[in-house]
This record gives structure tokens, sequence and C-alpha cells, in this order.
């Protein structure tokens, strides 16, 4: 039951520690604007040129309009494909999307896994002959999960050995950083390892069957150490900056893309209301913002 | 030279010797100055160790060994304030945010203009001075540990390492072009303004062109410049009559003007280097009947807040300062003509200091110009300005605002010869002025801005003029709608004797606009005046 318990822990943790640290940054106080164009929210093909409700006459008196749309797919760009660094860095791209791939097709891999085990549970069957349905569970499984652990390993050894011998980028590599990407690799390969003794992910359909119904898992020396690995690495990333899936949600849309202006009776108003109400209990002290402080030293 | 070299006892960390190659005429060898030399009295005084240049005059070098540790002492004592919520409410997200996810990529080096102007100096790399700073957080908190080491934290923490931060926080022009590029949205250039912070908020230390002599003054006199309402009637009595000897029009500037619809604000710069920027102003205002006056009250006159670049206390006792004398005179609405930290400064970073009825709205002269234009409400001859123009887009109101089209609605309307630089618009690059580089003239900083920060908009420049550069008889123009960057656009030019030698000339957008009008009988812009239209 060591292992069930333990991989329901790692899932828990990852989740609640992910949410704690969302938690973190919503709670800080109103920050001040500091927005960059292009804001992908402005309307009528602004988002695209960089442009915002400051280029209209008498702006305040105009309606306010976002375009969720644009942000959406501005977002989206983003998380699926890391837009940035492909149009800015095409070499990094490459290597760096394998390994970001490598984890996107690993979660789809988990939610098949996740389906085959209420297929099984459900009376059915998956695997290569087993139907419509069990065929599709089986091979989407297998391709996801094939296709995730190869990129993974690959994208995670290739960034580690990138910075290693990049003169330039092992400067500002910690050891700490590439311990990260280590760590990503020997998580992969331990899959990549079980996975050679079970190709059509069986053992996974089973842990996922074991979590459903909390019965003991069945593992031997090799997944027993990919299953302890997988979750501590779970506990792990959302402790370290590997969290950034969390911060690049508050950098781009509570930050980058935060033009809200504070118009009469917005919402916008009332919370910086809030905001200028509140009195701090500690200053800076330079003589100019602190002179009483100064005066008192001299 | 890595981040953990930045503490390091050496005379000076590196110097440059291989600058961004600039296109013809200037890519022949004799082209451009050489550095000035480094004299003694600035290294034994100030923080020359860094990469030779001196731009803080205030951050003066401790003489005994009890400064040093109150310097180091302070710093630190500033770097947590800087992480506390009680201290930094401002800006703590974007900051932790920054601080937290980088990923060293290093995308954001090939955005910046400072680093490929130097020819690719590894401590002006965006990432660098950031790094350095996280390794010092990360130093104090953990110490000298083993976590220490494996977390990053393994730089020594001295005066000299202090020092030279101090420096390196003015060798960006917080133009926050490496954060547009920035996969994960994060912001090298906060970072920089968040070490100037530092050391202007916790120690007392920021240039003297933007504290003593800027904000300082600015919050003591009213403005920077140090004109008093005196003064300032004098400067207004004197453009009326200079507008009329220009143009022959007689025109009443409206000053206190209660309850009118428009507080127009200028950079109280422009009176005195530049008056026909606001002369053209008072053209396009009167021509267009709008409903408009300035302020002669205290700090009403002037749109300048200095704060936006280094301290967050001193931005905003300034912008509330501004609001209020608006508020004071009646007016509906404060337009910001061309001043691009005024336009940032006013209408987005106070945008969080002021409710209902103090919150003033304010907007930009550009669509406002647009507007007029687009109605017709001037009769402009497009052929009085057929010669090449280029616009400069300041980077407070394009990358930080979202003003593009408005300027180029105008130009098209107005300049034949119109011609984009390259990048252009929210991509552009900054003047080389940013950040209070324009006004900072200590030592020998100058150098540094001529020859590296504006390097890139000056090669920008030269390459929009590429098909008559070398034609002399043809004057070219480049359109800086910004008292800093045509501050910063007005020195390149001289330092490269690009005007002297090559017909290369600079102004703002307005002045443009009335010299298209087809009322006036001479050119607005003086370029164009012959020897017998100068002498009346």
């Amino acid at each position: 039951m060591f292992l069930t318990v333990f991989i329901y822990l790692s899932i828990i943790a990852f989740v609640g520690l992910s949410l704690y640290k969302a938690y973190q940054f919503s709670k800080m106080p109103m920050h001040g604007r500091w927005e960059l164009y292009p804001v992908p929210k402005e309307p009528d093909g602004k988002g695209h040129y960089g442009g915002s409700y400051y280029e209209d006459l008498e702006w305040w008196n105009k309606p306010r309009r976002v375009s969720y749309v644009g942000e959406l797919v501005d977002m989206a760009k983003e998380m699926l494909f890391i837009k940035n660094l492909f149009v800015n860095q095409r070499r990094q791209w490459w290597i760096c999307y394998a390994m970001h791939l490598g984890i996107y097709l690993l979660v789809l891999w988990a939610v098949m896994l996740l389906v085959g085990a209420i297929t099984i549970l459900s009376g059915g069957a998956v695997a290569a002959d087993a139907g419509s349905w069990g065929a599709l569970v089986y091979y989407v499984t297998f391709l996801s999960g094939a296709a995730g652990a190869i990129l993974l390993a690959v994208g995670s050894i290739g960034m580690y050995l990138k910075r290693s011998f990049s003169e330039t980028l092992n400067k500002y590599t910690t050891p700490l950083e590439y311990f990260n990407l280590f760590f990503l690799f020997v998580v992969a390969l331990s899959g990549i390892i079980v996975w050679a003794g079970d190709i059509g992910f069986n053992y996974g359909r089973e842990i996922m069957v074991a979590l459903l119904t909390f019965s003991p898992i069945q593992a031997d020396l090799a997944l027993t150490v990919h299953i302890l690995l997988l979750g501590a690495v779970m506990i792990y990333i959302p402790q370290t900056k590997m969290s950034h899936y969390v911060g690049k949600y508050f950098a781009f849309h509570k930050v980058l893309w935060e033009n809200e202006p504070n118009l009469r009776n917005s919402k916008m108003e009332r919370i910086v209301k809030e905001a200028l109400s509140y009195k701090p209990k500690a200053s800076w002290s330079a003589p100019h913002i602190n002179p009483g402080a100064a005066a008192k030293k001299d | 030279m890595k981040p953990q070299d930045f503490g390091k006892p050496s005379e000076q960390l590196f110097k440059l010797d291989k600058l961004m190659p600039l296109p013809a005429p200037y890519d022949k060898p004799g082209m451009e100055p050489d550095f000035k030399e480094l004299r003694d009295s600035w290294k034994e005084g100030y923080c020359s160790t860094l990469d030779g240049f001196v731009g803080n005059d205030t951050l003066v070098r401790p003489k005994t060994k009890e400064e040093e540790d109150e310097m180091v002492k302070k710093f630190l004592s500033g770097l947590e304030k800087l992480f506390s919520d009680e201290t930094n409410r401002v800006y703590l997200q974007p900051l932790a945010l920054s601080f937290e996810y980088c990923a060293k990529c290093n995308t954001c080096s090939e955005a910046c203009h400072v680093f490929k102007a130097s020819g690719g100096v590894e401590a002006y790399r965006p990432i660098f001075r950031s790094e350095v700073l996280r390794s010092i957080y990360r130093k104090h908190k953990q110490g000298g540990s083993l976590i220490s080491r494996f977390i990053g934290g393994d730089i020594d923490i001295n005066y000299e390492t202090v020092m030279r931060l101090g420096e390196l926080a003015y060798r960006c022009n917080l133009c926050r072009r490496c954060a547009q590029t920035c996969p994960l949205g994060l912001d090298n250039g906060l970072l920089t303004r968040e070490i100037r912070k530092i050391f202007s908020m916790e120690m007392g230390i920021a240039p003297k062109p933007l504290h003593e002599s800027g904000t300082v003054k600015q919050l003591e006199t009213g403005s920077s410049t140090g004109i008093t309402k005196e003064a300032f009637m004098d400067l207004i009595e004197f453009m009326e009559e200079d507008i009329e000897e220009r143009t022959g029009k007689k025109y009443k500037v409206p000053v206190d003007k209660k309850g009118a619809d428009i507080l127009l604000v200028h950079n109280a710069g422009e009176y005195m280097a530049w008056p026909e920027n606001p002369a053209a102003f008072t053209i396009i205002f009167e021509e267009a009947g709008l409903d408009w006056t300035l302020s002669s009250d205290m700090i009403g006159y002037d749109n300048v807040n200095y704060g936006l670049f280094y301290d967050d206390a001193q931005g905003r006792k300034i912008g509330a300062a501004q609001l209020k004398a608006a508020k004071e005179l009646g007016v509906r609405r404060i337009v910001q003509a061309e001043c691009g930290h005024a336009h940032k400064a006013s209408l987005v970073s106070m945008d969080r200091i002021m409710v209902g009825e103090d919150n003033i709205p304010r907007e930009s002269f550009l669509p406002l110009l647009a507007d007029l234009i687009k109605k017709n409400v001037f009769k402009l001859d497009p052929t009085r300005n057929n010669f090449p123009v280029t616009l400069h887009d300041p980077c407070n109101m394009a990358r930080m605002m979202g003003i593009i089209k408005p300027q180029r609605e105008i130009l098209k309307a107005i300049a034949p010869q119109f011609r984009e630089m390259t990048p252009h618009g929210v991509n552009n690059y900054c003047c080389g002025g940013g950040s209070g580089f324009a006004i900072m003239n200590s030592f020998n900083f100058t150098d540094f801005r001529n020859k590296v920060s504006s390097r890139m908009k000056f090669k920008q420049i030269l390459e929009a003029f590429q098909d008559s550069i070398e034609d002399v008889e043809t004057p070219k123009y480049v359109v800086a709608p910004c008292s800093n960057c045509k501050g910063a656009i007005r020195d390149i030019l001289a330092y490269y004797q690009a005007t002297a030698k090559f017909n290369v000339h600079y102004g703002g957008l307005v002045e443009l606009v009335v010299n298209a009008m087809v009322d006036l009988d001479k050119p607005f812009l003086e370029f164009l005046l012959d020897d017998e239209d100068m002498m009346f």
C-alpha cells in the first residue's frame, strides 16, 4: 500500500503546492501598472500591432472593450508552443520545446492511463486487438507515453548538455539548475527502463486501477524506483522555479497584459481605493524619504 | 567574465574595444571620436572599476573600512526591503516573478541595444545584472554555506560589488525591449529599476541630474529647470513675440484659464532648449480653436517626473502634485505634450494614486492632433515637407503605452517622403537617452551615451536615410516626439557631426505639422530657411 499512498500524496502535493504558489502571488498587494505592449486583449486589431486605448481621443469616454479571444489565442500560443522562444531564439527552441512537449504528452499519457483503467474497471479491455475503443485507448496511450518519455529524456539531457557546453549559458547556470534538468532526465530514463519491459504500458493501467480501487500496487525494483522518482519530482517541482507554469500566468496576465484603467466607478477604482487606505508599518531610510529618521541619526 | 567575478578586485572589470560597426558613411576610420581618457580623480573618488565610465555622481567611494561596511550594510538592508510587502507594495509581485523564474535562456540579450551596440560585452547582458542581484540575495540569505553555492549564491559581497552594481544599474535605458522577448514574461528592466531604487530610497544615492537637480528641485521650485512663475511668464511672452516674428501671426497664449477644457503640459526643458516646440503647439491649438490653457502654478507647467526612472516615492509625490494643480485649475482633461516619460508617468504610473474627482483624465497629444488633421481643421501642404523624414518611437509612448498609429496617420498626411526605421513601432529601439541618460552629463558618461547606448538609434537613423545620406543638399529630418529622445538625438547628431556633414536634422512632430501649414509665408523649420529669411 505504500506505493499507492505515496502516489496519492505526490499528486496532492503537486496540485496543492502549485495552488499555494498561485495563492501566494495572488494575495500580494496591488502592484503599480507595468504593462508592456503588444497587449493581445486590445480589440480591433490593436493587439497585433501593439496599439492600445490610449490611441483613442478621450479614451476614458469610450466603452472599455477587451478581446478575450485575442488574449486566449496568445496565451495558448505561448503555453502550447513557447511562441516567444520560437520567434526570438529558434535554435534553443527545438531542444526546449522537445522537453516541454514531452511533458505535455506525458500528461496526456496519464489521462489515457486513467481512461484505460476506467475502461478495465467497467468490464472492457484495452489492447491492440480489443475492439475499436480498447485499441484507440491502447494506441493513444502507447504513442503519447512513448513519444513523451523519449522527448522528455532527450530534451532534459539535451538542455543539460547545451547549458554545459555553451560558453554563455554555463556562466548563468547554477548547480541547482543543472540538478533540476538532470532530475527530470533521470525520471524519464527510469520510466523508459520500465516501459522497455512492458511496451503496451499495461503496468501503468494496473497502477491506475490500484489507485482507483485504493489497493496495493504490484511493482518490481525498476517500477518501484520509477514511482519513487516520479513522485519525488512531482513534490519537488512546485517548490522550484520549474513551477513557471504558475509564474507565467501572473507574469503575462496579471502584469504585462494588465492595462486596466482606473476609471471612475469601476472595479479597478475600488481596488485602488482599498490599496490607498493601507498604511505601511515600515519605510525606506534615505533622507528624502525619511527626513525625521535621518535628522535623529545626525 | 561571469557574474561571480563582479566583486573581485581589479582596476577595471572590462573595457569596450569592439563596438558594433556603423553603416555608411560612418563605416570608415576616423569618422567617430575616441573615448575620453579616464581621469585619476574620477578613479579615486567614484566607481570607475566597472567599465571605466562614471555615471552616478553621488556614488562616492568610501574612505574608511567603517564606511565600506556601512555601504554594504545599507545596500543589504535595502535589498531586504525590496522583498517586503510593507516597503515595496507597488512592485513586489512583478519583482518576485522576474526574480524567481528566469530560465537564463538569454533570449533577452539579442533584444538589448546596449548589449548589441557594445559588441556583446558580457556585463551588459540584461541577465548579467539580474543574476548578480540574485546571487547577492542568495548569498545574503544563506551565508557562505554549501546550500548558498548550490543555489547560486556565490558572489563576494563587498563595497566594490555594491558600487559596481550602482553603476551597472545605469547602463540600461529601462526600455524593456528585453521583456518583450522573454518567453516567461519576465522583466530585466524592472530588476534594474529595483536596483536603482535600493540605492536611491535606502542609501540616498542617485545621479544628481535625476535627484538633486531633478525631482528634489522640482518639488521645491515646481520644475527641474528651476523656472519660477515670473520666469515662466517671461518665457511665454518671449514665445508669443517669437511666433509673431516667425509667422507674422499674433497669438495670446492662455495661462491659468480656470475651467478650460484642456490643460496642456510640456516638458519645461522645451521652453529653454526647443521653444519652437511649445510655439508649434500654440499655433496648432489656437488655429484649431481649442479651449486650452497652460498653468503657471507651482509644478503645474512641467510634466517631467524623473521619479519614474529611479525612485517610487519621488515619482508619487510629483505625480500627485501635478494632478492636484490640474484639479485646482478646474480643467476637464490634461493633455501631455511631446514628452515620453511624462506620458507614462502621468497616464500609466499615476493611474493608481488618485480616485474619484481627483483622478483628472489624462491623454496624449497624439490622438488629439491626429483627429484634428483627419477632420481637415488645418490647411496643410505636404509638399512643404518634401524631404526624407523618419520617425523615432519613444519607448514610453510605444512599447509601454501602445500609442503607435496616430503619429503615423499624422506623418502620412504631412510628409510625402516618410519612411520607417527598422524595427519600429512597438519593437523600436530606445534613443539611448532613456531612463534619465539624456540629462546625465557627469564625468565621461556622455561618451557611454553617444557611443554605446545611442549607437543603435544612430545606426537606425543612418539606415533610414541610406538613399540620401551622402547627398548633403537634401535635408533629412528625424521626428522625435519626446523631449528626452530629442535631447539624445541632438547629442548623437552633434557628436558624429551628422548635421554639419550630412544635413541630418531632428525635432518634434508638431513643428513638422506647422511647417506644412499653407497660411505661413516662411518655413517653420529653421533649417529650411534661406539666409535672407534668417536675417529677419
